[in-house]
């Protein structure tokens, strides 16, 4: 079992690392316990410039909603979103428009119960518990949460998730489900690991991974191209992570970002 | 260098050490501002600094350098200080957060459970489903009082580490434990099932089984889930509407409605034959070895005859206790009787007793197409009668006219009860006559109804279950009658005798009755001779005894001679026994042996009487060989007629002339 904090209440078992809390410690959050920094520690052994693709990814995360609130969306639907940690959607996008909504869908229990947290005095986002690997679910939750109405367009965000979508899931299903959901003129803001970038470091990461809650499968450029199916890929296409659409100019390495990004429009 | 500058500097440095969801030029403005208050409050910048996010493990390293060029060594000690302080600070406040969120996730889970739980433990007790959990090892972890309830116990914590499959009937505990595992090893997702439970009264039980896995967090299965349907009652139901109304539930064959109506279609086509079987002294094979046996020997009788009308194509039934019909069309009576009485002759062992089967059988061959079944069935069952009375392993055919005699006489044991019940069976007396003085010795009390003999109404009543009942009423009228005539005659007044039915002889009531009616008619016990049927006797029963314990005299009814019953004259108190004979004419050859036995009864101080003994030719002739008394010299005569030839009559009586 797990070594004890003092401060965790009993029955909690902080023992079994999660990846959103894995996330939220790379990116210098302290909402993370012994086990998720043991595996933190092994992932940066395996890909030693982890730190900054999260940092990356949660920028690209923040440039994506911006470029969807320009956009007209108003609306915003985050799959997988995780513990809330520094520069969350409804901050960057409210901070824009404080009327703008934010549904937050993740399963995890301890994720779920911290944005609400966060989101308690916030009358225009909320979390829902739901999978997202079962958009049905997931989509009649959003629709009865009351924020999101599915006749206008909405910004579905699945970014830093899908390499967490085994192949048996059906990952390009589930994509068409949420398309199929949301009206012409919604976007989607796409990212995930991929072996295109330093294969050998994305082996380490998938074997550091592999025995975890959380398994990882990277997919290929292609296959990402292939998940957008039915969008309309907005430019510079998919990319690495700085390379999309940066503020000014990029001074990060793209061959190290590990991860490619995509905004795609439904036309 | 100007601080706008050393502000930019500072920002391209920072947002490569840390994420600060800002724009450029906002965290750039902040940086500047931050470089104006840095000299007066460096604690207050290095606040701004965490808030911004500007927290990754190389983010004072950045600032430092970057700084150092322009600001002092002890502002910028302060600056780190104070930094790791905020970062501190920072740390708690998020770990508090966190701890919040697992408290409440916690809480939110434990609500969860809790209504879950308290859903399944409303299911659970609620539940018209019998549910029991299991461990692998087949004892029970929880079971509800449904399921107590179906296998006969209190509650469902008696079934409590006992093995659920221990439930079941044998037969299907290893088919069971094979289903069990497989689900258990996944090869079966649940199976469902129709089984007997056997109650705890032995009782078996028709279920429903649903069995299922149950897992733990981590999907490892853990337990089986078995839910249990009582089904016994729609199971009778079921048999009422398709089976019992039409088959017999012991053996299986059809029933006597089910053959009649397969008779009904039948008859007015076909050349039908109809046999009534009734097995012989089968009474006897179920009071010897016991119903369950009896049972058993049924269902095997049964078989045997399904097969030979399997093999005849005819129709079998099972149409009373020991009675079987079946119905063959175009048949050969004597053959299809060999046949039957072959396939029961076959020796049947019944719980380590051979048994030898035989039937009576009642025939109607082909009778007139107009006849109803119902009337067909009257008629074989008739045949079997007849056959019944001609001995075992009898059959007889039909015929209309001896039909029509016995019809007569059951009409007539019909009737009795009401007979009885409007006075038309009366008590009649017939004088004993003492051979020696010829003197009257008493009455004896008999039953008289219509022109039926007392014998013929006795038995009538035991054929309709009244001879007990007649036997009291006759007791307690005699004896009201006996009392009023020694009340008016004094010593001339007969002494009563009675003679019992082999029923009430061996009546356990039978003292107390008469005790009764001794108490309530005030007749003298010494007035009173109770005459027992020997056969009680023989069998045991202590009557005889204890009346004779009691101060009243008895007799033996029913004297054969016979070894047996001398024996039991050594033995029990009596004072006569009572025979009927043929009477010893000089020339009988058997006229020696009757001195010789009379005298052998004389000796153990026994007298002799002889009943029907209805001329005085027959009376001498008793009285050569040394009988002592007579019933039969004088026809039976009404209380009446009695009274008055006593109030008349000087003594003695006309019998004695």
């Amino acid at each position: 079992m797990s070594e004890r904090v003092s401060w965790v209440p009993e029955g909690v078992d902080t023992g079994k690392p999660s990846a959103a809390r894995l996330y939220d410690y790379l990116l210098g959050g302290g909402h993370n316990f012994a086990a998720d920094r043991a595996l933190a520690e092994k992932f940066l052994q395996a890909q030693p410039n982890a730190r900054t693709i999260a940092r990356l990814n949660r920028a690209f995360l923040r440039r994506a909603v911006l470029f969807m609130m320009e956009s007209g969306i108003r609306q915003f639907l985050d799959l997988g979103s995780g513990i809330p940690t520094v520069g969350n959607v409804h901050e960057i996008a409210q901070k824009a428009d404080p009327d703008a909504h934010v549904v937050y869908v993740d399963f995890e229990e301890v994720a779920v119960a911290h944005s609400q947290l966060i989101l308690e005095n916030d009358p225009h986002a909320t979390i829902i518990q739901e999978d997202l690997t079962k958009p049905a679910a997931v989509l009649k939750a959003a629709g009865e949460s009351g924020l999101i109405d599915f006749t206008r367009p909405v910004g579905v965000l699945t970014v830093g998730v899908f390499h967490f979508v085994p192949p048996e899931a059906d990952p390009a299903a589930i994509v068409a489900a949420y398309r199929d959901a949301v009206p012409q003129g919604s976007y989607l803001a796409f990212s995930q690991f991929t072996q295109d970038l330093q294969p050998e470091e994305m082996a380490g990461v998938v074997e550091v991974m592999k025995k975890s809650q959380n398994p990882m499968f990277p997919r290929t450029k292609t296959e990402i191209e292939g998940l957008l199916a039915g969008f309309d890929v907005v430019e510079p296409g998919i990319v690495p992570l700085p390379l999309w659409r940066p503020e000014g100019t990029n001074t990060d390495d793209p061959d190290k970002a590990g991860i490619y990004a995509v905004v795609g429009r439904k036309g | 260098m100007e601080l706008p500058e050393l502000a930019a500097r500072w920002m391209h440095a920072l947002t490569s050490t840390a994420y600060i969801p800002l724009s450029h030029a906002e965290i750039e403005q902040a940086l500047l501002d931050s470089l104006v208050e840095l000299p007066e409050s460096p604690e207050s910048v290095a606040d701004r600094l965490v808030s911004l996010h500007a927290t990754g493990p190389d983010s004072l390293r950045a600032t430092i350098e970057v700084l150092s060029s322009t600001f002092e060594l002890p502002l910028l000690a302060r600056l780190s200080s104070a930094y790791a302080q905020a970062m501190r600070m920072d740390a708690f406040d998020q770990q508090e957060q966190i701890k919040v969120a697992i408290v409440r996730a916690k809480q939110r889970v434990e609500r969860t459970l809790k209504v879950s739980q308290a859903r399944f433990q409303e299911v659970f007790a609620s539940s018209a489903l019998g549910i029991a959990i299991t461990g692998f090892d087949g004892k029970c972890v929880e079971a509800n009082d449904t399921l107590a309830e179906i296998v006969g116990l209190e509650s469902g914590t008696e079934l409590v580490e006992r093995e659920l499959i221990d439930f079941f009937h044998p037969e299907d505990a290893a088919a069971l434990a094979a289903s069990y595992r497989q689900v258990r090893e996944g090869r079966l997702d649940r199976f469902r099932d129709q089984r007997k439970l056997i109650r705890a009264d032995g009782e078996p039980v028709w279920v429903h089984l649903a069995v299922s896995l149950l897992r733990d967090a981590d999907g490892e299965p853990t337990h089986h889930v078995t839910m249990v349907e009582d089904i016994s009652e729609l199971h009778l139901l079921q048999r009422s509407l398709d089976h019992q109304l039409l088959h017999d539930s012991l053996t299986g064959l059809s029933n006597r409605g089910h053959f009649v109506a397969q008779v009904e279609r039948r008859v007015t086509s076909d050349p039908v034959t109809l046999y009534h079987l009734g097995l012989d002294a089968f009474s006897v094979v179920n009071n010897g070895i016991g119903h369950e046996s009896g049972d058993k020997l049924l269902k095997i009788v049964a078989s045997r005859l399904g097969k030979l009308a399997a093999e005849k194509k005819a129709v079998l039934a099972r149409i009373g206790g020991d009675e079987f019909a079946m119905m063959t069309i175009d048949d050969n009576v004597t053959t299809t009787v060999e046949e039957i009485q072959d396939a029961l002759a076959e020796p049947t062992f019944v719980d380590d007793h051979g048994i030898a089967l035989s039937a009576s059988i009642g025939v109607v061959d082909r009778p007139p197409a107009f006849a109803t079944a119902n009337e067909l069935m009257r008629c074989a069952n008739a045949a079997l009668r007849q056959a019944k009375a001609r001995g075992k392993r009898q059959w007889a055919l039909h015929d209309p006219h001896d039909d029509a005699r016995r019809r007569g006489r059951y009409a007539l044991a019909a009737s009795m009860p009401g007979a009885w019940e409007h006075g038309e069976i009366e008590v009649v007396y017939a004088p004993v006559h003492d051979l020696d003085t010829r003197e009257v010795l008493g009455a004896v009390a008999r039953l008289h109804w219509d022109d039926l003999s007392h014998n013929d109404t006795m038995a009538l009543a035991d054929s309709t279950g009244l001879s007990l009942p007649i036997g009291r009423w006759l007791l307690r009228e005699a004896c009201a009658q006996a009392a009023r005539w020694v009340e008016e005659f004094g010593d001339r007044a007969p002494t009563l005798h009675i003679a019992l039915g082999a029923l009430q002889s061996r009546d356990e009531d039978l003292v107390a009755d008469v005790k009764r009616a001794l108490d309530e008619t005030g007749l003298p016990a010494e007035r009173l001779r109770i005459a027992l049927d020997i056969s009680s006797v023989l069998a045991g029963d202590d009557n005889a005894v204890v009346l004779h314990d009691s101060g009243i005299v008895t007799a033996l009814d029913g004297f054969h001679g016979g070894y047996d019953e001398l024996t039991v004259l050594t033995e029990v108190p009596v004072r006569a026994v009572i025979t009927r004979a043929e009477a010893p004419r000089p020339d009988s050859p058997l006229r020696q042996a009757m001195r010789d036995l009379i005298a052998t009864v004389h000796s153990f101080g026994v007298r002799f009487g002889v009943d029907e003994v209805h001329t005085l030719e027959d009376a001498e002739h008793w009285r050569a060989v040394g009988a002592d008394a007579v019933i039969g010299l004088l026809p039976a005569l009404s209380a009446a007629d009695v009274t008055e030839l006593l109030a008349t009559a000087a003594s003695p009586p006309p019998a004695a002339s």
